[in-house]
């Protein structure tokens, strides 16, 4: 019996040998997989003894995970890891470290909220969720075989399903839960589909492969673009460009805010990290990247106009916040279809600044919900004088995310443009002058929303005096650091871009 | 003789049938049906594709793969569906719209 293994597998030794090669450049997996087994066990037993025991451990692993990320920057591992399963580029080094600052972020806020502290479940479950989505995240961002994507992404995607219906404690909290769930195993079942189509003209999963590419290039044009087009769905979904946003406002508006924070920002970073690597990986002259560019230039457009647009008439905070994540989903795709093969700092330059700014919109939204039960813009009359501090920020963190020097957001902004500008220039391709000029109409369009805030807080006056429940200042206080940071990486950002 | 078309035509009629249950929404569970019968055509494909890969079995593993990740997934939503009936004593998804524009 051993004889017919041998002979089936004649190269086992070999393989077994480059699998544990491997392992090191997974080392940040390696630290989450062993925190994720540890929170399980103190969630079970720990917690009993001391309750911010798993949130400690999820913490240090969290950190952990960041510290072998940033060793590994400096010399990366040019040999396909696992077969060629994933790269672990310096590109994808980077999109860890935000990924895992993202995850720390939420982590803190979950402890933080009254609504997660109050739950009968306790939040031990919670953080190990949060830990397998980190590790289905990070694989997102450096998978460069269909498998390795579809599994990262079913591994994001189940997790946050989970996040968003944990404490279904209203109505609107499970309807947000079931229509996320619904039509994101919709969409991860056409991209499938589509998967395996593409398996089918190329006979490779693996993407970055010159027989893929040889695959695609013969097969007739509208299968590939139909196969292409399934696949999409799926990344779509994550990415939330139109059409496949339409989940979005809902899920945003339903669950409970940090989770509407996390979801906004980490499987944007992500998704945005296997775009480029998926369009990158596909010379320029073959049909498929064409095909694909003109796909994205044409959803970027429209996802930019479409998101600032329904911003405008929304009432509700999360759902406007909602809307303009979508439309800045346009813009880090205009990000991805400018950025040149190995410049990529203004890519990195606006997801990083992008995800502070987030955090800290729906940190504040957050507190100011758990603290005056605000949700809508016109509660928000007159709230500038009761909670300075907060608004302030708030004002401070929608002129950035405006794109308003002398913040972080301009400087985005600013790279971005640039960057697609050199892209103009170089190709003479007409979909960048137009994503350009859609670009800034919308920036100006997105003044009109986010400055409805600052003019109901501060210059609208309530008729009646909100009632304030008294709640603890730790999400202020990270809210503030955020806010900060934002104008700091404005004025200097030679700090995040060296 | 039974082709690779065969197997093919056999996967896009389950995808379509799959959709409509999908856009018919009458019913979560049956939207949860016609998602499992999408995600068993994209199977069929693989496997059937798989055959012409014998180096490196890319298509039956990834078949595998997908039949448990498809089982998680029903597994979560039918726990979410069960809490949505909790709170709304239905399932149906036309009548569940207290989120929208």
């Amino acid at each position: 019996m051993i004889v017919n293994v041998i002979d089936l597998l004649p190269d086992i030794s070999e393989r077994l040998d480059h699998i544990i090669h491997s392992l090191p450049a997974l080392a940040p997996e390696l630290v989450l997989i062993a925190t994720f087994v540890a929170s399980i066990l103190s969630g079970l037993f720990a917690d009993r003894l001391w309750w911010h025991g798993t949130f400690a451990v999820t913490v240090i692993g969290i950190l952990l995970s960041a510290v072998c990320s940033s060793f590994q920057v400096g010399n990366p591992d040019a040999d396909g890891v696992l077969f060629g399963m994933v790269s672990t580029d310096a590109f994808g080094q980077y999109m860890r470290i935000l990924v895992a600052v993202v995850c720390l972020l939420f982590a803190l806020f979950v402890h933080a909220s009254p609504d997660f502290r109050a739950h009968r479940k306790k939040t031990a479950d919670l953080y190990t969720i949060l830990l397998a989505v980190h590790i289905g995240l990070n694989l997102m961002a450096l998978a460069t075989n269909w498998l390795m994507t579809f599994i990262a992404i079913e591994m994001v995607s189940l997790g946050s399903y989970l996040m968003v219906g944990y404490l279904a404690a209203a109505p609107r909290q499970t309807e947000a839960a079931m229509k996320y769930v619904l039509f994101g195993a919709v969409c991860s079942a056409v991209m499938l589909y589509g998967m395996s189509l593409l398996y089918g003209f190329t006979g490779t999963l693996d993407y970055t492969s010159p027989q893929h590419i040889q695959g695609l290039n013969g097969t007739p044009s509208a299968l590939v673009t139909l196969a292409l087009l399934f696949v999409f769905t799926g990344i779509g979904f994550k990415l939330t460009f139109v059409p496949f946003h339409f989940w979005t406002p809902d899920v945003y508006q339903g669950a409970p805010t940090p989770v509407t924070a996390f979801l906004s920002t980490a499987p944007k970073i992500a998704g945005i990290a296997l775009l480029a690597n998926i369009l990158y990986a596909w010379p320029a002259d073959s049909f498929a990247y064409q095909n694909l560019q003109l796909m994205l230039a044409g959803a970027a457009i429209v996802t930019m106009l479409w998101g600032n647009l329904a911003a405008l008439r929304q009432t509700d905070v999360k759902r406007m916040m909602a809307y303009s994540s979508i439309g800045h989903t346009g813009f880090l795709m205009m990000a991805v279809l400018a950025y040149s093969s190995q410049d990529y700092t203004a890519l990195l330059y606006y997801l990083a600044v992008y995800s502070l700014m987030n955090m800290g919109v729906f940190m504040l939204t957050g507190y100011i919900e758990s603290r005056t039960g605000a949700v809508d813009l016109a509660r928000y009359d007159g709230l500038g004088k009761i909670m300075p501090l907060a608004l302030v920020c708030f004002t401070l963190i929608m002129i950035s995310l405006t794109g308003i020097p002398p913040t972080s957001g301009f400087v985005a902004k600013l790279l971005v443009f640039t960057a697609v500008f050199h892209s103009w220039q170089a190709t003479g391709d007409i979909s960048m002058v137009l994503l350009l000029i859609v670009g800034a109409l919308t920036t100006v369009i997105s003044l009109f929303y986010y400055f409805k805030i600052p003019l109901h807080a501060f210059l609208k006056t309530a008729d009646s005096q909100p009632e304030m429940k008294p709640m603890r200042y730790s999400i202020l206080w990270l809210a503030v650091v955020l806010t900060v940071a934002v104008w700091v990486l404005g004025v200097f950002p030679d700090w995040l871009v060296g | 003789m039974i082709t690779l078309t065969h197997f093919l035509i056999v996967g896009a009629c389950l995808f379509s049938i799959g959709l409509y249950a999908v856009m018919a929404r009458r019913n979560a569970i049956m939207v949860l049906v016609g998602i499992e019968l999408m995600i068993n055509a994209a199977v069929l494909n693989l496997v059937a594709f798989g055959r012409y890969d014998s180096e490196h079995y890319g298509g039956q593993a990834f078949a595998l793969f997908a039949i448990v990740l498809a089982a998680a997934s029903v597994a979560v939503a039918l726990a979410i569906i069960l809490n949505v009936y909790r709170h709304y004593k239905t399932i149906n998804p036309e009548d569940i719209n207290h989120l929208k524009d």
